[in-house]
């Protein structure tokens, strides 16, 4: 027996996401749902649930449900009912959350992930149990400096903001798979426009149902819920600790107490939040405030047909149209944003292949650098693919044009403009080059010894030391037949 | 000493050929509920001051000839479970003590835009729940032609404040039968529309699928005339029916030449209700008969699970629309240092009544895991059957007759320690909650003394139909205009 107890175990996970709905005021209220404004500035008396309020369905935020459940292969079913999830806490305003339990908006979907087994390119389906709309709650301060020592308040301004909850089928088996999962969904959702979907801003949450069970065996071992994982790194961190944990637990020959979980990251490890004996009974009932959610099936229909390419057909194109490899096609499909730039780019300029190298490589490393978002960035695919232009007429050399991309995402500007500007046109003037490949060449004669003995590679060498002296302005080419010429003689 | 107000219509006429002015009548309104209130304590606060004032500009109005309505100018009262922007409301609970609404709902709105000044808000049971007003933070209410008895309930505050002429027309609320029992025992007439008819925005829930703002007055056409300012569509309440207010108007004068009136048999035996109870209700029908009504007996043979049905219904939803006087952004909090479950604790506890915990409790049960499909799930199926059972009959009739209420008003404490037998005043009342259909008491004689009322329901949307029997029958008979004695 080798490696740790969790090798002999397979890991089954299913995934609930909350992901906040983009839309102007609240699920139930007229109040804006808007985030940074001062403590309970965008509450009215709904959120507040005064005496006597009620609360009417906001019509933007089930157009968005519809779209997240056509985007995920679901049905979306013409009536659906909102039922009120009951609980005490201070940050609850009405004592229950109105949620959709018994009929929920969309059930029965999927989405595609990628992964990468031994190298290889692999496409797994993922099940969605369902989609259900429900409102956020509050949040509470406890923070000795705003609150004053052991007292607590309360910002509504959360409070009624619109999510949708996405429940997948445990048919997820790693932390990996668990990741591209999150990623896909977040692409969906960013795609069809109904959410940030950012993990980092709490607008995109996440919890795991997490249970192993033997390798080989069918049935579904005992499971625990993870609660509140808010990045990625620390879903697959927190997945993986509780795997661990279990498969302690079970190589001990112990049992699984199904729970409530918590990950600490600074420990890597999880614990027990509640047992399921200490479970809430949320006593759900459909809210008599609310008649059915009655959806016409023209509407959603319309809404299909609305619906723009998502990332796994834009991937699927990308190969095909482009000649893209598997892994370029998603990488540029992933984000609609970087999709559309592709393509507008290449459009103008003609060589997918080329655009696609500079995009994966150049634009993507500056928007890192940058901390931008594309949608952020100066940079138009139409300067873009002139500035690839360039580069192919020899009028700049790779080298210059790579340094300008940081520039153009930032600032924007005419790439011809900018290479004229800073002197970055390709040397190809003959004498310049002669003399500085003789130089090359007299400093470094055991090279020009090897080359001539027949390790062609040292031209590669060459070549970089004459970029170097003319600080990468050289046409390359110009300088490759130059070189050639010369270790002929 | 101030004499009682009329009815609506007296004080239009009164109003409209100059006799009187709306600061006549809002000072009278404020004196005598003033010196009524130790006796029958029907109010739970008055705005005297606001309502001086608005009587003012409303006869400011009148002089530069801009009524608005004819309401303008006239003295109400509103039930204290619906909010008033600036006013206090605490629906006879000690944990709305200090609540003070910032905004009003949309029934007291219409009234305010029609010009009616809100003199105060009325006794009720807490959170509307019983059949008598003795549940109140401020103690009971006191039936006006026998301050020993109860005034009924909920709406006890709203139907004395009417029987005993402080204001013409009040405001209140119907979850199974609060307007119209409390206008029977009190001599009244009392209409609870059909659900959805008015805005529920801004009336504080009991049980959200029943509850449903009425009007209680001297006659039905006074009933009529206030029921149409305050229905109609309103985007705030999604079970607010897409309708415009219906405008009665003509159809209350007519004759009783072609109504079938229908006679449910469950209703008529003789072993819920007070012998002498149903035979002034069947007096009644015969008086309508002999002005033209035809009689059929029906069957509504699912009424006998009404009550079941009501409690499990109206006290889940009641122990989910309370959950959120927690003490936590306003109402009163209890004072102390116990932790976030002790605060909830101490504050529900200390601020909520007896009945109104009994109710939470029996909610929460349930709708608890394990229990949903046996009693909620289950009377909402029997609501189905119900809703059945009104659908075929009206197939056959145009309005049902019933007794509003077993018995004539009982004495204070009689049965306040016998929740059942309480629970049991509502057994005529609580199907048409159920069901949605609209409902109307009107006065029909008196027993022992006491005012004994006849329930007339109609069909869904179809108000105009009670209505227009309850203005004929006030036409043949003068049991709506006797008063009850002035006992200040």
């Amino acid at each position: 027996m080798s490696g740790s107890p969790l090798s002999r175990y397979e890991m089954v996970i299913g995934l609930e996401v909350h992901a906040q709905l983009r839309t102007e005021s609240k699920l139930f209220s007229p109040a804006p749902a808007l985030f940074g404004d001062e403590p309970n500035h965008n509450v009215e008396p709904v959120c507040l649930a005064l005496p006597g309020v009620l609360p009417v369905l906001n019509r933007r935020a089930v157009e968005c449900a519809i779209l997240a459940g056509l985007a995920t292969h679901c049905t979306v079913h013409t009536r659906s009912i909102f039922a009120r999830k009951h609980y005490f806490y201070p940050d609850l305003p009405k004592g229950y959350q109105i949620s959709q339990f018994e009929h929920p908006i969309a059930t029965g979907g999927w989405l595609d992930i990628q992964l990468d087994v031994d190298g290889e390119a692999v496409t797994k389906r993922i099940g969605l149990t369902r989609i259900h709309m429900e409102e956020d709650a509050g949040k509470l301060i406890h923070d000795d400096a705003v609150a004053g020592s052991d007292a607590t308040l309360v910002d509504l301004n959360r409070a009624g903001v619109p999510l949708v909850e996405i429940v997948s089928e445990p048919d997820i088996r790693s932390p990996a798979e668990a990741g591209a999962y999150l990623r896909m969904l977040r692409s969906i959702l960013r795609y069809i426009d109904v959410s940030d979907a950012d993990m980092e801003k709490g607008n995109f949450r996440c919890d795991a149902n997490v249970s192993l069970r033997p390798i080989g065996r069918e049935e579904f071992g005992t499971r625990t819920e993870l609660k509140n994982l808010n990045s990625f790194r620390f879903v697959e961190a927190a997945i993986l600790a509780e795997a661990r944990r279990q498969a302690e637990i079970l190589a001990d020959g112990g049992e699984i107490q199904q729970a409530t979980m918590a990950y600490d990251s600074a420990t890597d490890r999880t614990r027990v939040l509640r047992l399921k004996e200490d479970a809430h009974d949320y006593r759900y009932f459909p809210d008599p405030d609310l008649i059915p959610l009655e959806i016409d099936a023209g509407e959603i229909e319309a809404l299909r047909k609305g619906l723009p390419e998502l990332a796994d057909e834009k991937c699927n194109r990308f190969q095909s149209q482009y000649g893209l490899s598997e892994n370029d096609a998603h990488q540029l499909s992933e984000n609609r944003v970087l999709g559309e730039f592709f393509e507008a780019a290449v459009e103008k300029h003609g060589t997918a292949r080329t655009v696609a190298n500079w995009m994966l490589r150049d634009v993507l490393k500056a928007l890192g650098e940058l901390e931008l978002e594309l949608d952020d960035a100066k940079l138009t695919p139409e300067a873009f693919a002139e500035l690839l232009e360039l580069v192919d007429s020899g009028k700049t050399t790779a080298k210059s044009a790579q340094g300008l991309v940081s520039e153009l995402v930032r600032n924007g500007g005419s790439p011809a403009a900018l290479v004229s500007e800073r002197g970055l046109e390709a040397v190809s003037d003959a004498g310049v080059l002669t003399t500085a490949v003789d130089e090359v060449l007299a400093e470094h004669p055991e090279n020009v010894e090897k080359y001539r003995a027949g390790e062609a590679k040292v031209l590669n060498f060459l070549m970089g030391q004459v970029m170097r002296r003319t600080q990468g302005k050289a046409d390359p080419n110009a300088v490759r037949d130059l070189l050639a010429e010369r270790l002929k003689e | 000493m101030s004499s009682p107000l009329g009815t609506l219509a007296e004080l239009r006429s009164a109003l409209d050929a100059g006799t009187t002015s709306s600061q006549d009548l809002v000072a009278q309104a404020l004196e005598r509920a003033d010196s009524h209130q130790n006796a029958l304590n029907c109010f739970v606060g008055l705005r005297a001051d606001a309502a001086r004032e608005e009587a003012l500009a409303a006869d400011a109005r009148r002089k530069r000839g801009e009524v608005r309505s004819l309401l303008d100018g006239v003295p109400i009262a509103i039930k204290d479970n619906m909010v008033q922007a600036g006013e206090p409301t605490t629906c006879g609970s000690r944990i709305l003590a200090g609540f003070v609404s910032p905004y009003t709902s949309t029934a007291v709105q219409r009234l305010v835009d029609a010009g009616a000044v809100v003199i105060g808000r009325t006794n009720m049971d807490e959170f509307a729940m019983g059949s008598s007003t003795e549940h109140s933070a401020i103690g009971p209410c006191h039936n006006p032609w026998d301050p020993t008895r109860t005034a009924g309930g909920s709406s006890g505050g709203s139907a004395t404040a009417v029987a005993a002429g402080i204001v013409p027309v009040a405001l209140g609320s119907d979850t199974g039968g609060s307007i119209r029992q409390p206008a029977s025992l009190c001599g009244v007439t009392g209409i609870k529309p059909t659900y959805g008819r008015v805005s529920r925005w801004g009336l504080v829930a009991f049980a959200s699928s029943l509850d449903q703002i009425g009007v209680l007055a001297r006659t039905a056409g006074d009933c009529a005339s206030v029921l149409e300012i305050i229905s109609g569509h309103d985007l705030r309440d999604s079970t607010s029916i897409p309708e415009p207010a219906p405008v009665y108007g003509d159809a209350l004068g007519r004759s009783l030449e072609d109504v079938v009136i229908g006679l449910p048999r469950e209703c008529f035996v003789e072993d819920g209700a007070d012998a002498a109870v149903l035979a002034m209700v069947r007096a009644a029908v015969e008086e309508l008969k002999r002005a033209g009504a035809k009689t059929r007996e029906i069957s509504l043979p699912h009424t006998p699970y009404g009550i079941a049905t009501y409690y499990l219904i109206a006290d889940a939803e009641a122990s989910s629309n309370l959950a959120r006087y927690d003490g936590v952004r306003y109402g009163r909090r209890a004072q102390g240092t116990f932790g976030l479950a002790g605060m909830y604790e101490r504050t529900r506890s200390e601020g909520f009544g007896d009945e109104v915990k009994r109710r939470i409790v029996l909610g929460t049960y349930v709708l608890s895991a394990g229990y949903y499909d046996a009693y909620y799930r289950k009377a909402q199926q029997v609501r189905t059957l119900l809703r059945g059972d009104f659908e075929q009959a009206f197939a056959g009739c145009d309005v049902i007759a019933t007794p509003t209420a077993p018995e004539v008003a009982f004495r204070l404490g009689e049965k306040t320690a016998d929740p059942l037998s309480m629970y049991l005043s509502d057994v005529y009342t609580v199907s048409a909650n159920l069901v949605g259909i609209p409902g109307l008491s009107v006065p029909c004689g008196f027993h022992a003394g006491m005012p004994v009322g006849l329930q007339l329901l109609g069909p869904a949307m179809g108000e105009a139909a009670p209505l227009r029997v309850a203005t004929a029958y006030q036409r043949l008979t003068s049991h709506h205009e006797e008063r009850a004695p002035e006992i200040v």
